[in-house]
């Protein structure tokens, strides 16, 4: 009877120890997952990772688990996740995505945050009825790349401003296009937004920023105009050839390629994310080491309401999962990466801007010179922060990246096909 | 009295025996489950969805028709996804399976060759469809692609087109990718069809002076009959949910030329920035039931009318 009571007592003992030590365990080994886009940008994944071991130094005992997916896999996962409440501590996102903060999902950044570190007009796109949800950590603008080299070719100098008139532009690109050149190299292929660089930035420049912004969000009929002026205007380059004949199959990583490589073309209206792809080598479809790469302004309109303003956009941001367990520690890990140092970080290694306060012209290395380009080009800008793909829902969005992004600027539609859908999408 | 009690007992016993029930739910029970879990209760859930707004984190708010009325009255996109996908889904099978038929008998009559034709006509249905759309994204190419370079070479420079790109060709082009992709599949399928047919009978035609195209008309397409019928029903079935190949070609461009039921549903679902499912549930069902009124439809019109005997 006495070993019996014994044997219960070490028994009951041996069992408290081994649940107090497993719960010990469980608590200080916390986790903070995290579910980002850029499986295949190495250059994003070694500064987020960097940042993450940085976070796991400090905090003993916190884990950071990161699962790297594609943008279109990482979508889909997430929206099946959130509904069933098994998303991540910390995800991708952007902040078009604004169906996210319609439904409570995400957390409010405003007070963790370090948004001293953090530019306001980035903190401004992911500003929502009073809240800021995410970490802006990616942005870029409209920038028009042109080959220097082929330009001075054709006998046309750039004014100082780098912008040329409506009439100079057009004529530049029917010079271009006689000569056997493609004058603009831009592809419709697998985005659903490149195509429709050149309209949006018409119509931004003739509308200015508040019509412009009430003409996205369907405050302003498309039959305005001002609108159907740009349109005609972009219908002009249109006809003159400006694009290449495989614009509507033609993939965003093929019109880069296109640009500088084979067969080449003058221009490029791109996002100014250009150098992470052209900064590469050339066996990794970067451009030749030599390229003159050379930075314009998009042509100024007749009788434009802003011929300064071009688009911004915050690209890839992270934001907290409002059922996180531990929030804290999730804007922690995103507090990491918020420094001065971190944001030209990833400027010289990224290649691409960013929302986080840095200076371009601490930068060094080969590509300094790029840098201070771009800022020249971006000096006295009015940005609109977003692309239309961003700020329209439903139908018009759908019907903006048929129309406006692809069918149009191929050509197999007129001015007044695109008015007529697009003030008809907004009617939903 | 007790003879009758000792008849039931014997008679429930001897019931038993047949109809073992505890077995019979044994058995049935692991089928039924998946069954229930993964086919019954989303084909249910999918129909309640379509009558509510379903958002995440709220209850699912019930709005009736309204979704249904929109499907029909305002939602043009998707008439035109309809239009695309019923002309593909009428179109393809008759290709591929005439197609098929040609060739399993060009294979029947043991050409020159065979064996590496057959293995041949039959690869392309062992790739799936992320490769081969890859693979003729690239063949159908502006500057480099296959068809532009052979029309170039052959002087038609003015036949050169962005295949994929020009809604008067997109379409069209990508059925004849799925044609080349799935007759292969349904040769082989005819073929042992052809191998299984009585030889007495072929060559009864054959004594009666029957000609090539009268054996095979009056006797080969009677007798493989119910093979075709499968391989429509299968095809048509295929096509009516093609999703893969657009969404890596086309994602529905351009000006929706491509668009399929398939892939507009995954857009309201996924891609429309909204969470609610209820719409895309909506568009799901209304699918549900054409396609299963197409497969009964055609079940209807290739009905053997007569058995045949031999």
């Amino acid at each position: 009877m006495m070993k019996t009571k014994q044997l219960f007592i070490s028994v009951t003992v041996i069992f408290c120890f081994a649940m107090t030590a497993v719960s010990f365990c469980l608590a200080a080994d916390k986790t903070i997952t995290l579910w980002s886009h850029w499986a295949d940008h190495e250059t994003k994944r070694a500064f987020v990772e960097g940042a993450a071991k940085t976070f796991e130094a400090k905090h003993p005992g916190v884990k950071v688990s990161i699962i790297w997916y594609e943008k279109t896999a990482l979508y889909a996962s997430l929206k099946t996740a959130l509904r069933a409440g098994q998303a991540p501590d910390i995800f991708y996102a952007e902040p078009e995505q604004s169906e996210y903060m319609e439904n409570n999902l995400l957390y409010d950044l405003s007070k963790g945050l370090k948004w001293s570190a953090i530019e306001d007009w980035a903190k401004e796109a992911w500003s929502y009825k009073g809240g800021v949800y995410g970490f802006p950590l990616e942005a870029w603008t409209v920038e028009l790349y042109y080959n220097k080299k082929m330009l001075a070719d054709l006998g046309v100098k750039l004014p100082p401003s780098g912008q040329l008139g409506q009439a100079a532009f057009l004529d530049l690109v029917k010079k271009t296009k006689a000569k056997g050149i493609t004058p603009i190299s831009l592809g419709a292929g697998d985005r659903p937004y490149p195509g429709a660089f050149l309209t949006h930035e018409a119509i931004l420049k003739k509308l200015g920023l508040d019509d412009y912004d009430k003409l996205l969000k369907g405050k302003l009929s498309w039959s305005d105009p001002r609108v159907v002026s740009a349109l005609n205007y972009v219908k002009q380059i249109v006809d003159a050839g400006a694009m290449p004949p495989s614009f509507s199959s033609l993939k965003l990583g093929e019109s880069h390629f296109y640009f500088h490589t084979k067969p080449g073309s003058l221009m490029f209206l791109m996002g100014s994310f250009y150098p992470s792809r052209a900064f590469n080598p050339p066996d990794k479809g970067g451009q030749p080491p030599d390229f003159p790469l050379g930075i314009m302004q998009y042509p100024g309109l007749d009788n434009a309401a802003c011929n300064d303003c071009k688009s911004i956009t915050i690209g890839g941001s992270y934001v907290v999962n409002a059922a996180s367990k531990e929030p804290a520690l999730a804007i922690e890990l995103l507090n990491t990466m918020v420094t001065p140092e971190m944001g030209n970080k990833w400027l010289e290694t990224v290649l691409v801007q960013t929302g986080i306060k840095a200076d371009p012209g601490k930068i060094k290395g080969p590509y300094a010179q790029y840098f201070r380009d771009l800022a020249d080009a971006s000096k006295g800008k009015k940005y609109y922060l977003d692309l239309p793909q961003g700020v329209l829902r439903g139908k018009a969005k759908e019907v903006f990246a048929q129309v406006v992004n692809q069918a149009f600027p191929a050509g197999l539609i007129g001015v007044d096909e695109v008015v007529k859908q697009m003030n008809a999408s907004f009617k939903e | 009295m007790e003879v009758d009690q000792e008849r039931s007992s014997l008679f429930r016993h001897q019931r038993s025996l047949d109809q073992p029930l505890g077995s019979i739910i044994t058995f049935l029970l692991p089928a039924v489950t998946v069954y229930l879990a993964f086919t019954a209760f989303p084909v249910i859930r999918t129909l309640f969805n379509s009558f509510h707004r379903v958002l995440p984190g709220k209850a699912a708010l019930f709005i009736g028709w309204d979704n249904y009325i929109s499907v029909f009255v305002k939602d043009d996109i998707f008439l035109r996804a309809v239009k695309n996908t019923i002309t593909w889904a009428c179109l393809s099978p008759v290709l591929e399976v005439s197609l098929a038929l040609l060739l399993a008998l060009a294979l029947y009559a043991k050409i020159p060759g065979a064996r590496f034709f057959r293995i041949a006509w039959f690869t392309p249905v062992l790739m799936s469809y992320v490769v081969v759309g890859i693979i003729w994204i690239w063949i159908y190419n502006y500057d480099w692609g296959a068809v532009n370079v052979l029309l170039r070479g052959l002087g038609l420079a003015e036949w050169v087109k962005a295949w994929l790109g020009n809604p008067k060709t997109a379409l069209w082009s990508l059925i004849f990718v799925t044609t080349w992709m799935w007759t292969g599949f349904n040769m082989v399928v005819l073929l042992a069809a052809l191998h299984s047919l009585p030889s007495e009978v072929l060559e009864a035609g054959e004594l009666d002076n029957c000609g090539w195209f009268k054996k095979l008309w009056f006797i080969v397409i009677p007798m493989v009959r119910p093979t075709i019928l499968n391989l429509l029903v299968l095809s048509f079935v295929g096509k009516m949910k093609v999703f893969d190949l657009v969404w890596i070609t086309t994602k529905g461009g351009p000006l929706w030329a491509t668009e399929t039921v398939a892939t507009y549903v995954y857009k309201r679902a996924f891609e429309w920035s909204t969470f609610d499912l209820g719409y895309a549930s909506t568009v799901a069902s209304i699918w549900f039931v054409i396609i299963l009124s197409g497969v009964l439809l055609l079940t209807w019109l290739f009905r053997q009318r007569e058995k045949l005997e031999y």
